[in-house]
């Protein structure tokens, strides 16, 4: 693919027996915030370090602007990396933090300090030069790893989970800091992280990763929205499955499947099918609308059930609810609050509830053998 | 209400550092401002500077220095040989067992690991023997009586005192800050020089304390397979003592070297802010065995 910065092709990596990473291939454009998602041991941060010079693959290529990296070693890689636990170094301050790779390359000490400033500057950080990293924040020992790493100019910056040291609202923040910078100085980051509502929020593209494969690939809507596999559906955010058989191909687009304890519903059609095929439907509990009476005119294009609801948590801005079709179906709901207590009445345990959906929110994930 | 019961718990210390440590090193103060009893030796308890006064002489001026470079070798070899080890033992999977192995040779008397080294060295030693069947020499190789098996015999009983400081020290430093300076241009050399070894300070500092004041002091090596050229102020005390019974010049030169080490230390330490406290105390525990070990 040309406009492609960085290259992986086929990579993998085994320590001692265990394969770590089983033939990765990737390609990140140039610019591009990219994120490697997944959940802890599928290997990401593996491959992070690989592209970082850390570690070797036991096979395939990485190419840095069509430059093989694999010979290269990590000090020569126009590469940085912020670290998770962010390795400043305990014994310089601030300022020879940052200042730490120009001094290797023996600049001039006025060159050192401008530079220094500006990209301390950069990081909001103007005055905290003279300071030691132990006498920092979180935050601020973070934003000392982000000006240390950019100081070199490199093409790439990588970024080992690198707010999972915060608090939760920092770590909000932070991100949308790190957002700021990437627009800023606009060169590529790979970003690791296990949390789907980071990686969600800033990339331009993400690959989502398990058991050292990828699975799927694609900008954060196309991997929320539509999923490609039940691990992907199920990993990034909430999902309701639901296993049933194919009984008619209405049109195109549409596809009705009979489920044991629920009856015929009608979810979109992306894939080949035919009558008598297995298989797992999903669809996301936001997308459920739940009311105690059926609203009137609804189009057929809705899928309407009925239920009980088994559980209620509610949690501020929205509640979730667990509705009972059968024995064994049950199904999440959430309900956004809009006017709570105040636009209908409430829904409380025991209720008996209506729920809906468009059709075309429910889709197939996996099609198994009849 | 607890706290009145404070003093109570450090008693037995007091008493301990009183009895093995305060009187016995005011018995060689006294001792070294006494006069020395003529012929048969011992000391006549009349106040006198003499034993100070016989301390300016170039023979033991000569042998202070001779102490103090063999000292100064042996602490520079340990050293070099104890950073590598530490390190590759606290990446090591196998920590654990290579302590053990570090510690093992406390397990037998010093002075019998002494005899063994001879019966290796010896001119009829294994070494020799071994060399001379596999034909690389002819006549034997004088191996032991001179200062090089001094040097070689203190690095290796010394050894360990500077390993397990280092040890301690490296399998705290957080080895991501190499990868951190490779990863911003540093070569895996600059790593180690400007990060790991800053972050080792302390480790460093104690490691020198242990092997150097020890060395230092040393009496029992340079005696058993040491030559005239290696003679140390441990032997110059001992031979005062045993020997000469000029028991105001062994005490005074005792004092001289305990006060020498011991502002040496303080100097050292103040080049060396981030030597721990721990440190400190261990040191000075150091100090006191060697302080000892000159009186006796």
């Amino acid at each position: 693919m040309k406009g492609s910065l960085v290259t992986i092709k086929n990579v993998e990596k085994s320590f001692g027996g265990f394969r770590a990473l089983k033939g990765v291939s990737l390609e990140i454009k140039k610019g591009e915030f990219y994120s490697l998602l997944g959940p802890s041991g599928c290997g990401k941060t593996t491959l992070l370090r690989i592209i970082a010079g850390f570690e070797e693959p036991s096979a395939g290529a990485v190419l840095l602007d069509g430059r093989d990296m694999v010979p290269i070693p990590a000090n020569r890689r126009p590469v940085n990396t912020i670290f998770q636990t962010y390795a400043l170094f305990p014994h310089l301050t601030v300022f020879e933090n940052v200042a730490f790779p120009l001094r290797l390359k023996k600049l001039p000490n006025a060159t050192v300090k401008d530079k220094v400033q500006q990209f301390l500057e950069l990081v909001k950080l103007p005055n905290e030069g003279k300071k030691l990293p132990a006498q920092l924040s979180g935050g601020q020992k973070q934003r000392v790893a982000i000006a240390r790493a950019l100081i070199n100019e490199p093409s790439v910056l990588l970024l080992d989970e690198p707010l999972s040291a915060l608090d939760a609202k920092l770590r909000q923040h932070m991100l949308i800091e790190l957002d700021t910078i990437h627009d800023k100085i606009g060169i590529t980051f790979i970003y690791v992280t296990h949390d789907q509502q980071e990686a969600l929020s800033v990339s331009d593209r993400v690959a989502v990763m398990n058991e050292g494969e990828i699975v799927q690939i694609g900008t954060p809507f196309e991997i929320y929205e539509s999923p490609t596999s039940p691990f992907v559906a199920h990993f990034i955010g909430e999902t309701n499955y639901i296993i049933g058989a194919v009984t008619r191909l209405i049109d195109e687009v549409r596809v009705e499947i009979e489920f044991p304890e629920i009856g015929a519903v009608v979810a979109y059609r992306d894939k080949p099918l035919s009558v008598g095929d297995s298989v797992k439907m999903t669809i996301r509990p936001e997308k459920i609308r739940i009311s105690t009476e059926l609203p009137e005119g609804l189009s057929e294009k809705f899928n309407v059930l009925s239920g009980n609801v088994d559980e209620v948590i509610y949690s501020g801005f929205q509640s979730k609810f667990f509705v009972r079709m059968g024995e064994r179906t049950m199904f999440r709901v959430f309900k956004q609050h809009v006017r709570y207590f105040m636009d209908e009445k409430a829904i409380n345990w025991k209720d008996q509830v209506y729920i809906w959906w468009h059709y075309n929110d429910s889709f197939i994930v996996e099609v198994g053998e009849t | 209400m607890r706290k009145k019961y404070g003093p109570l718990y450090v008693t037995p210390l007091t008493v301990w550092l009183a009895a093995f440590f305060v009187i016995p090193i005011s018995i060689i103060v006294y001792y070294s401002f006494l006069t020395k009893r003529p012929a048969t030796g011992g000391v006549i308890h009349q106040f006198s500077l003499e034993a100070y006064t016989a301390l300016i002489n170039p023979l033991i001026f000569r042998i202070a220095l001779n102490t103090f470079w063999v000292a100064c070798v042996s602490t520079v070899i340990m050293i070099a040989l104890a950073i590598p080890t530490a390190y590759y033992m606290a990446r090591s999977k196998y920590k654990n067992f290579f302590l053990l192995l570090v510690i093992i040779p406390f397990l037998t008397n010093f002075l019998i690991r002494i005899y063994a080294w001879m019966a290796i060295l010896g001119n009829n030693g294994i070494l020799n023997n071994a060399l001379a069947s596999i034909g690389l020499i002819d006549s034997h190789i004088q191996f032991l009586y001179n200062v090089n098996a001094v040097i070689l015999l203190t690095v290796y009983t010394y050894l360990p005192f500077a390993i397990l400081p280092l040890y301690s020290t490296i399998e705290k430093f957080d080895f991501s800050l190499l990868e951190a300076a490779r990863d911003l241009g540093a070569t895996k050399l600059t790593a180690m020089l400007r990060i790991l070894f800053p972050n080792i300070r302390a480790g460093i500092t104690t490691a020198v304390l242990f092997t150097f004041i020890p060395a230092f002091g040393n009496y029992a090596i340079p005696q058993i397979i040491g030559d005239a050229g290696s003679y140390m102020l441990g032997n110059v005390i001992a031979r005062e003592l045993t020997v000469t019974r000029n028991w105001p010049l062994a005490s005074s030169l005792s004092v001289v070297l305990t006060t020498l080490t011991t502002l040496g230390v303080l100097l050292f330490m103040r080049f060396n802010r981030s030597a721990t406290e721990g440190a400190a105390a261990m040191a000075a525990a150091a100090k006191r065995r060697q302080g000892m070990r000159a009186a006796i």
